[in-house]
């Protein structure tokens, strides 16, 4: 039978009448819509290299970002925390000033060594004479007194000490540089507490 | 049987210039609203082969859906050598035989099979009950897989005997042998006169 004589007959023509079109009774897009989200449309062979070039370049360009992130982090939390432990240098200086005899050196004068030695031999005949004052004073007081302001002492030393050998590995990191600082400082300022302490004043014992 | 209109009606292109090609060219660049857009045009004409391929609505839609997600992955194999939609029914053929496979769907697919089945009835002569007049939908609905195949896309769709045999991956002669058993089944059950070369 012919294609010709097909098409006119009665079949044919029912066959081709029928509705080509019949529309889904649930929206498949949404499932469509999800599975090609994770979908990467696949290329042909010259895209890809386009397509992987451009990847590299996205990768470089994060990397580059991110490094330049961390450096510009890096500067600004360092000249902050220069700046505040400078401030805050100037202040315990002033009141050290009318405390003990000397002053410690400024954070940038920070030598290769890190030890209490290491700030200058004012700091350490300062802190040498503070120390034997803190002794003698240290004797008149209560023995639960005199525990705890020892093992204060004590600790902060050995605070000091540690911070000062992780700064030895580190030289460079102005957290811990701060940190030693500080530490030198709060003994100190213990050791002055003591010295100059009234004998009828109570004392801290917290520091 | 009457396939109608279902809930989620097509919804047409709003902009009539754009075009299959220009929506598949803006779709190539990962614009997804183009994509969608073509399912949108597309999507009705899909699930018609489908439904009638595989006479079950919900695995007619699953059909489409994979239909499109494949279209999506492959749209840089698509040449434009034909239309877009004729693309698209090759992918919807492609999945409903698939799917025939991966659930023990009977195969027709070699002539052996085609001559045993001419010979007698088949198992889909069951379906309905002797004598009963049917409209041309259930009828369709009624032959066998292998000769429901071919008069979907050929008697319903239009496609060649060379186009559908290409998308069914059987022979031309296959594919005619089909088409006669399907044409000659189908006047039987809606009370036609057969015709001379039907006998």
């Amino acid at each position: 039978m012919s294609d010709q004589r097909h098409k006119d007959d009665p079949l044919s023509q029912m066959l081709a009448s029928l509705p080509r079109e019949v529309p889904p009774e649930r929206d498949l897009w949404q499932g469509i819509q999800a599975e090609i989200t994770k979908t990467p449309i696949v290329t042909d062979a010259a895209p890809v290299v386009h397509f992987a070039s451009t990847r590299w370049f996205q990768i470089a360009a994060g990397l580059l970002l991110v490094l330049a992130t961390s450096f510009t982090t890096f500067v600004v939390t360092r000249q902050s925390m220069e700046k505040d432990a400078a401030m805050q240098m100037a202040q315990q200086q002033q009141q050290q000033q009318q405390q003990v005899p000397m002053a410690a050196p400024p954070l940038n004068a920070m030598p290769a060594s890190f030890g209490p030695e290491a700030l200058g031999a004012d700091y350490m005949k300062a802190r040498s004479d503070l120390n034997q004052r803190f002794q003698e004073r240290v004797k008149t007081l209560p023995p639960s007194t005199r525990a705890k302001l020892e093992r204060n002492l004590a600790d902060l030393r050995h605070a000091a000490d540690e911070i000062s050998k992780t700064l030895s590995e580190n030289p460079s990191d102005p957290l811990l540089q701060d940190l030693l600082m500080s530490t030198y400082q709060r003994e100190l300022q213990l050791l002055a507490d003591v010295s100059e302490m009234p004998l009828s004043n109570p004392v801290r014992t917290d520091l | 049987m009457q396939y109608g209109a279902g809930a989620n009606d097509p919804v047409p292109v709003a902009d009539p210039l754009l075009s299959d090609a220009s929506l598949v060219t803006a779709a190539r660049g990962g614009d997804m609203r183009a994509f969608e857009r073509l399912y949108r045009t597309h999507s009705g004409k899909v699930m018609g082969l489908c439904l009638r391929m595989t006479r079950r609505r919900d695995v007619a839609e699953d059909c489409v859906q994979q239909t499109f997600i494949r279209a999506w992955r492959n749209l840089q194999a698509f040449e434009g050598r034909s239309a877009f939609g004729t693309w698209l029914h090759r992918i919807a053929v492609n999945e409903v035989l698939s799917h025939g496979r991966n659930h023990g769907t009977r195969s027709e697919s070699n002539d052996d099979a085609i001559e045993n089945a001419l010979a007698e009835p088949g198992e889909s002569s069951k379906e309905h009950d002797a004598g009963e007049v049917m409209d041309v939908e259930r009828a369709l609905a009624t032959l066998p897989e292998g000769a429901r195949h071919v008069v979907v896309l050929q008697a319903v769709y239009g496609y060649s005997h060379e186009e559908c045999a290409e998308m069914l991956g059987i022979a031309v002669g296959t594919c005619k042998a089909q088409l006669h058993r399907g044409r000659r089944l189908l006047r039987e059950r809606m009370g036609l006169e057969a015709e001379a070369d039907d006998e």
